[in-house]
């Protein structure tokens, strides 16, 4: 037995420990030297859209990556860091030039996926092996939220469904899953909820974290402008922040939560919103 | 499960019956949810209360919403909103209320279970193992481990030793509960609190539960209290345990004690009747019969000789007596010159003629400081015991030297049958005779006399003896300052 057994010394790490600070401070310089070349007419547009996507998502991963493979104890080179950013960046760009090409941004999760297999995202929730419980109820959750906007949003709000057919959506979804939702569960339930869970109760440390993670959903360019979608998006965002936190505080895992966010959001966006 | 079921069941009935009425009668219809939310709450506790509760606000969501929609916040819809909190607030209290009762039920019971484990007397290792297995099964945790101190050591039950440093060890040391909200490696964050288990207010043992999930600061205060009441349980039965041991003991020394004293009274008997048989005999020949000179003299040297072996019987007995009852042994420190106190007491061994007494005094002895009656007691009690455990003719050697100028020292060996290894410790012992001493007369008092004879003059006896080779004592006695 733990207690017993082992010696102890009280904690002394902090919650912040092993951030990139520099490489946030770079990523920020770099989304306002674009910003302001923008705003001068020597980028075009698209460029901030790539800037703003690049530094938040991958600014997202790149801390998540940094506290996991501290939490985890396990050896990446400090580089590694730099990888979600490059690919979400080069995705972003591939999807300003073509829509369709929007697919590329799932390369993130997809490299995310080696990293996890080989057992190096251990201290984000991944790659201990996926309990098959725990992502039946993730399904649900995701699914039942999911199944609960298209039903109210559609009766409250009239929204239609998209138009278009399947590829207009699967590209809309590549870059929730490819972006949002995957930087949002490793950063804000991966690396945030699970130090801060450590460290207060569940309850805190799920409140603090979905408190987070939804204000960072306020300043996302994608979400709804009208005050009515936005209230129902924060709902929404907030119910399914804090069962995502109960699924990777009950199971381990943070596959679950990746199945309920990456549900909810393929209803969200066969809904014609935005 | 089937109670989930069923819940599902009941919240799916109310809404289907309530959507299928008008507006007042759905309106009516929709306070229905109260029963499966109260079921829920009292079944399942808060949590489950209210995501029962929220469950039918979604479910109706959809149409309180679209009747906002179109006709704005009209009094039916503000009656719906108004249902909806009223169901979260009933399913949270009830939860709440229904929660605090079942954990206030559980502490009881696990008191109560204690209680139990500890009622029946055992070692401390095995009732420490009881009441761990009982708190394993009643706290839902990972691990339970019990540890208490015992004389200088720690008894554990649900674990290896208790290392220095460790959790355990630090709240042992200060007597504070301590929680850690997580331990380390592993995938889930594995909670640990350790409670002291106080008597009196003093840390005798620790509680510690680990567990991958919550550990609510109500839980730990109830665990804190818990092992308080679990310290003064061990500790009782402790108590309990010690009692009975010593009440053994007792009972155990007392059959000793009177199985001693009969045995004396029986050895005593004996002892005195001899010398009293040989009183009675010789007197009575003297007075019935006409004896020649001699022969009077002879028998007159007997009953002598059998009054003084009295005598020092009952010195005896008045001595242990008083050695007993805690009370020194009376005597009169005088200047005794121990060359003229050895001969005086061997005197009477010699002309009995059984054995050869050879003294060898060393020349220019000092003086010493004691009483020449209990010096002359000493040496006799020794001699005689150095005869009456040799064979017949054989040498008794009495010896006596100074040592640096501040002492005498004496010493009485023979070569008869000597004392067990295992015995020497006990021979100053009352009561106590070596094993193998045959039909050789004696109550067992005589070096109980002798020890505390020589204690009372501030000395020092020593004996050395072996199977076969003979007894060496050896007691020294102060000089003359």
């Amino acid at each position: 037995m733990w207690t017993l057994e082992q010696p102890w010394a009280p904690r002394r790490n902090r919650v912040l420990a092993e951030t990139p600070f520099t490489l946030i401070a770079t990523l920020g310089a770099s989304w306002l030297t674009v910003a302001w070349l923008v705003s001068i007419g020597w980028l075009p547009s698209g460029a901030l859209w790539i800037a703003a996507l690049t530094a938040t998502h991958g600014g997202l991963l790149a801390v998540a990556l940094a506290w996991g493979i501290a939490d985890g104890g396990v050896r990446l080179p400090p580089r590694a860091a730099l990888v979600p950013i490059v690919l979400i960046g080069a995705g972003a760009t591939a999807a300003t030039l073509d829509e369709r090409a929007a697919i590329a941004l799932m390369a993130a999760p997809a490299w995310l996926a080696i990293l996890a297999y080989r057992g190096q995202l251990v201290g984000l929730g991944l790659g201990s092996g996926i309990p098959l419980r725990p992502l039946v109820v993730g399904g649900a959750i995701g699914a039942l939220l999911g199944g609960h906007l298209l039903f109210s949003a559609s009766q409250t709000l009239g929204y239609p469904l998209r138009g278009g057919g399947w590829p207009p959506l699967l590209v809309l979804w590549a870059y929730d899953v490819g972006a949002r939702v995957i930087s949002a569960e490793c950063f804000f339930r991966g690396a945030l909820f699970n130090r801060l869970q450590r460290r207060w109760s569940f309850g805190a440390a799920a409140a603090l974290a979905t408190a987070l993670a939804v204000a960072r959903s306020l300043v996302d360019p994608l979400m709804p402008g009208q005050v009515e979608a936005m209230v129902g998006a924060l709902f929404y965002l907030t119910i399914l922040g804090a069962a995502n936190c109960w699924l990777l505080w009950w199971s381990g895992s943070l596959v679950p939560g990746l199945l309920a966010s990456a549900l909810f959001f393929f209803a969200y966006r066969a809904l014609a919103i935005g | 499960m089937r109670e989930i079921v069923a819940l599902a069941t009941a919240v799916a009935v109310v809404t289907i019956v309530a959507s299928l009425g008008d507006g007042e009668t759905a309106a009516l219809l929709r306070h229905l949810y109260f029963v499966p939310v109260v079921a829920a709450a009292l079944r399942f506790g808060v949590v489950v209360g209210v995501l029962t509760a929220a469950t039918t606000a979604l479910l109706q969501a959809p149409a309180v919403f679209v009747a906002i929609e179109r006709d704005g916040l009209t009094r039916p819809a503000a009656e719906h909103l108004v249902t909806f909190l009223v169901l979260l607030c009933a399913g949270a209290l009830v939860g709440r209320l229904a929660s605090y009762a079942k954990a206030q039920r559980r502490r009881l019971e696990t008191l109560l279970a204690v209680q139990r484990a500890l009622a029946e007397e055992a070692p401390l290792e095995i009732a420490l193992g009881r009441l761990r297995a009982c708190l394993a099964a009643r706290l839902d945790v990972d691990a339970v481990g019990v540890v208490m101190r015992h004389d200088d050591r720690l008894a554990v039950a649900g674990g290896g030793p208790v290392v220095a440093g460790s959790l355990a060890a630090h709240v042992l040391a200060t007597g504070t509960p301590q929680f850690v909200p997580d331990l380390g490696g592993h995938a889930r964050p594995r909670r640990a609190f350790v409670a002291p288990l106080l008597v009196g207010g003093e840390p005798i043992g620790v509680l510690a539960v680990e567990r991958e999930g919550e550990i609510a600061p109500s839980e730990r205060s109830a665990l804190a209290t818990l092992a308080a009441h679990c310290g003064l349980a061990l500790e009782n039965a402790r108590l309990a345990s010690r009692q009975r041991r010593f009440a053994e003991e007792l009972a155990e020394r007392i059959a000793s004690a009177t199985a001693t004293k009969s045995t004396f009274v029986a050895v005593a008997s004996h002892e005195l009747r001899t010398p009293l048989t040989a009183l009675l005999g010789f007197s009575e020949l003297l007075v019935h019969r006409r004896f020649d000179g001699p022969e009077v003299r002879r028998m007159a040297d007997v009953i002598h000789r059998e009054t003084e072996r009295l005598v020092r019987i009952v010195d005896d007995f008045l001595d242990l007596s008083r050695i007993e009852r805690g009370l020194e042994l009376r005597i009169s420190p005088a200047r005794v010159e121990v060359a003229t106190a050895v001969a005086a007491a061997v005197e009477v061994f010699r002309r009995a003629g059984s054995h050869r007494v050879i003294v060898e005094c060393a020349d220019a002895l000092p003086a010493i400081d004691a009483d020449a009656d209990a010096l002359d007691r000493i040496l006799k009690n020794l001699v005689s015991n150095a005869i009456k455990y040799s064979p017949a003719g054989s040498a008794v050697h009495v010896a006596a030297r100074a040592r640096d100028g501040v002492a005498v020292e004496f010493s009485v060996h023979d070569t008869g049958r000597g004392i067990p290894a295992e015995a020497l410790p006990r021979v100053f012992e009352p009561y106590y005779r070596a094993p193998g001493v045959g039909s050789a007369r004696g109550a067992g008092l005589g070096l109980a006399v002798v020890k505390s004879l020589v204690d009372a003059h501030g000395g020092t006896i020593e004996l050395e003896s072996a199977p076969d080779q003979g007894t060496r004592v050896t007691f020294v006695l102060p000089a003359v300052s």
